[in-house]
């Protein structure tokens, strides 16, 4: 029978029904796999019989394709199969997305826009695990030995950190856009500028986008400004940034913004960009006075959160902490005014740059030290441009379970998945060069402009990221100890962080890229590294994971961190915490949760002081926890089932989920399990203070 | 008795000075160990102990309490002989 005989419609995926013609099915055989035309004009010819005994009168082109490549399998052809595959989702998977919130990432609301966000992302994701990565990478992610983060933003670099310098220089000129302002001359156009490139930034990358020394750099525009304008103009940026609901996927941009009470060195002596982007003719230095008061303006609007008095979301405001600051005038005025804003909303991180270092903070915790070539740029510093290409986080307990208690495996069975690690760095990193490529004209338009000599993504300077989840897991899975119970378990956590140092200082040297290690967020990884050792290494397992099994409520400690609900007081578990923060080159944190109670604002900034001084630890936030009411839109303190003011039980509950704050109904199930366990130290602050005030 | 820690690594200047102070240690039946940074045991306890220069000394009770540390420098032996002594 000839092929136009066969009365069948085809629709297809151009939204058209058309005749059937099987010489369609040979042509794209030909055009997509590598098979021969013989091949290909059989597998039509069968194709289609199959579906004339069918019966059926109309059918769908992905069908048609499925059947295809059913008869590719066959033939023992999987490598065309691959080739000829289609990516996409089942009606039933679609019908659930577009009803459903997502709860993989607690930062996407649930809406049209989220929904093309998380379908986009299911695409890209199978695009990248049969396309970017080789199939052992792509499988070692599948089967959870190793996590391959933001997947669906595979045609992204991960995150991004620069300063406002860039905007204030050369305005806002973006490839493609439909006008290009020039450098702002007012305050308020300059915020307009950064909120709309932080918009932009999102757009292509996967994550955080962070601005360094933001009170700083904002200062030479703020000269002159009263007290009341500065304060509302601080509103206006802090508003500005959480109320991104509008971007990407109507996620709020995940932003930080890196503030300082000093100058730093580094910027004292650089010349001062002002209104027009012209120079001021004066120093960073001199303008310490609007930059302290812009920070202070800051704190004072994230005191008083947001019109339902609830902590905002974003951004997050880093305050580094130096030597420097210390000898800097008014800086115990700050620290307790920061503090203050710590004991009641919670917002304020504490990064401690101890010594000479000076860093830059990009994601939710990761930081670089400047090197001198960094500080070489920042004389100039728009050119101050860091990114991470990707991360890809390590199961270690997982490598435990498998070493069965042998040093040697488990050292050796590291060493294979962190060059495992290392060959996806290199498979994405040639992917996205293959893309930037393309230039102006390509699909990263935006990182490849440039404006002052290089391309805005200093590709040859991007870090690769390695991250690791469950640490305490592992320890406690090959010496039968938890982090916190022993010195010995202790050491050995240490024994294994320094296998990967030195791991990464050798392998990066190798491959000519740089690669570090950081401590993985981990917000749903730690869930689904233990879903699936529950899966493959059970009964093991079930006596190490995290949370209530029966509930499905399980993780695992993330990255270097100790149990989250072993009863210790802050200080020992930021100190001990903090001992393996040298050796985490992208930055780490210890979290400080303080539940329902609001510590005194004196007791927060003496353990900062002690943190600084003390300890090695590198970053710390204190956490609270609230109810928001979404009846009466007011704001209490603790985690609650109904409204303290109104007794209402539409009610939300916010605290801190990884580095950032958000409403708990969000979270997934692994958060919500770590949530239960965390051991609140809010009262310890009290008894301190009592102690201090005799 | 303690324990005396020398922490080091192969291409510092005054790396082979603490070693051979190891050695003398030894000598006079004081318990010495070695730390090469540049190993994952080594830069474990060198972690832990918030080594930041080399070559550096650690001497510690038999509860491992500190009672001696040089950090970037080397002592001479009756220096570490008086940690103990006055320990």
């Amino acid at each position: 029978m000839e092929t136009t005989d066969l009365n069948l419609f085809v629709r297809t995926s151009e939204e058209t029904i058309s005749d059937w013609d099987r010489s369609k099915i040979a042509d794209a055989l030909i055009r997509e796999t590598l098979i021969d035309q013989d091949t290909a004009d059989q597998i039509s010819e069968e194709t289609e019989l199959m579906i004339r005994r069918s019966g059926v009168r109309v059918v769908t082109a992905p069908l048609i394709r499925e059947l295809v490549n059913a008869k590719l399998i066959e033939r023992g052809l999987e490598g065309a199969r691959k080739m000829h595959t289609r990516l996409g989702m089942p009606v039933f998977d679609v019908d659930s997305l577009i009803l459903h919130p997502n709860k993989e990432n607690a930062n996407v609301p649930h809406g049209p826009e989220a929904t093309n966000l998380t379908l986009a992302e299911r695409i890209k994701k199978e695009y990248a695990l049969l396309c970017v990565f080789s199939e052992d990478v792509a499988d070692a992610h599948m089967n959870g030995d190793i996590h391959l983060h933001d997947l669906g933003f595979i045609d992204r670099p991960y995150c991004s950190g620069q300063s406002l310098e860039y905007i204030k220089k050369f305005g806002l000129d973006l490839p493609h856009s439909l006008s290009m302002a020039k450098p702002a001359k007012h305050p308020e156009v300059l915020l307009a500028h950064l909120v709309k490139f932080a918009a932009a930034l999102q757009s292509n990358f996967a994550g955080a986008i962070g601005w360094d020394a933001v009170n700083i750099f904002f200062a030479p525009y703020l000269e002159g400004l009263s007290d009341d304008e500065m304060k509302q103009f601080a509103q206006m940026l802090i508003f500005e940034f959480s109320q991104q609901a509008v971007a990407r996927g109507g996620q709020a941009i995940f932003s930080d913004i890196n503030l300082y009470w000093e100058v730093p060195k580094h910027f004292e002596n650089v010349s001062a960009i002002g209104p027009g982007g012209q120079f001021t003719g004066k120093k960073y230095g001199d303008y310490e006075k609007e930059s302290q008061r812009f920070a202070w303006k800051l704190f004072e609007v994230y005191k008083e959160g947001d019109g339902a008095g609830r902590p905002f979301f974003f951004p997050k405001p880093l305050v580094h902490i130096t030597e420097k600051f210390f000898r800097t005038e008014g800086h115990m005025d700050f620290l307790n005014h920061i503090a203050d804003v710590s004991a009641d909303k919670g917002n304020t991180y504490y990064v401690f740059d101890r010594g000479e270092t000076a860093k830059i903070s990009e994601c939710c915790r990761l930081s670089f030290k400047l090197e001198k070539s960094d500080l070489r740029d920042a004389m100039e510093p728009w050119r101050m441009r860091y990114c991470a290409l990707q991360n890809v986080s390590l199961n270690l307990p997982r490598i435990a379970y498998t070493a069965q208690h042998d040093d040697t495996k488990l050292m050796d069975l590291i060493t294979q998945r962190f060059l495992l690690a290392t060959k996806a760095h290199k498979e994405k990193r040639a992917f996205l060069e293959k893309l930037l490529a393309h230039g102006e004209d390509g699909p990263l338009a935006l990182l490849t402009m440039n404006r002052d000599g290089m391309p805005y993504l200093r590709f040859d300077r991007a870090a690769h990221l390695i991250g690791m989840v469950g640490l305490n897991e592992m320890v406690q899975i090959h010496t039968g100890e938890e982090m916190h119970e022993s010195k010995q378990a202790l050491k050995f956590g240490l024994k294994i962080m320094a296998h990967m140092k030195l791991l990464t200082d050798k392998i990066q040297r190798q491959e000519g890229f740089k690669i570090v290690l950081e401590q993985t967020p981990a917000e749903s990884t730690s869930y689904r590294f233990a879903r699936l050792d529950l899966h493959y290494f059970s009964p093991s397992s079930g006596r190490v994971v995290k949370g209530d099994i029966a509930s499905g409520e399980v993780y695992y400690t993330n990255s270097t961190h100790l149990n989250v609900g072993y009863p210790m007081n802050p200080i020992e578990r930021v100190t001990n915490e903090g001992i393996f923060h040298p050796l985490i080159e992208a930055g780490s944190i210890s979290h400080v949760w303080l539940g329902e109670s609001h510590p005194y604002k004196q007791a927060l900034a003496d353990f900062v002081i002690k943190t600084f001084r003390h300890t090695t630890n590198d970053q710390i936030a204190f956490s609270p926890e609230f109810t928001t009411c979404n009846k009466c839109h007011r704001t209490s303190r603790g985690l609650d089932d109904i409204c303290s003011y109104c007794g209402s039980s539409d009610v939300d509950g916010i605290t801190r989920i990884t580095g950032y704050f958000t409403k708990v109904s969000s979270w997934n199930k692994g958060k919500l399990g770590e949530l239960k366990d965390r051991h609140r130290v809010g009262e310890y602050f009290n008894e301190q203070q009592k102690v201090a005030n005799g | 008795m303690g324990i005396v820690k020398i922490f080091y690594k192969d291409d510092c200047p005054m790396c082979p000075v603490a070693k051979k102070l190891g050695e003398h240690l030894a000598a006079e039946n004081i318990g010495v160990q070695h730390y090469n940074v540049e190993t994952a045991d080594g830069l474990a306890e060198a972690t832990f102990y918030h080594v930041m220069a080399l070559p550096t000394i650690l001497v510690e009770d038999e509860d491992e309490n500190g009672i001696g540390e040089w950090r970037g420098s080397v002592p001479r032996i009756d220096e570490v002989l008086n940690a103990f002594r006055n320990a």
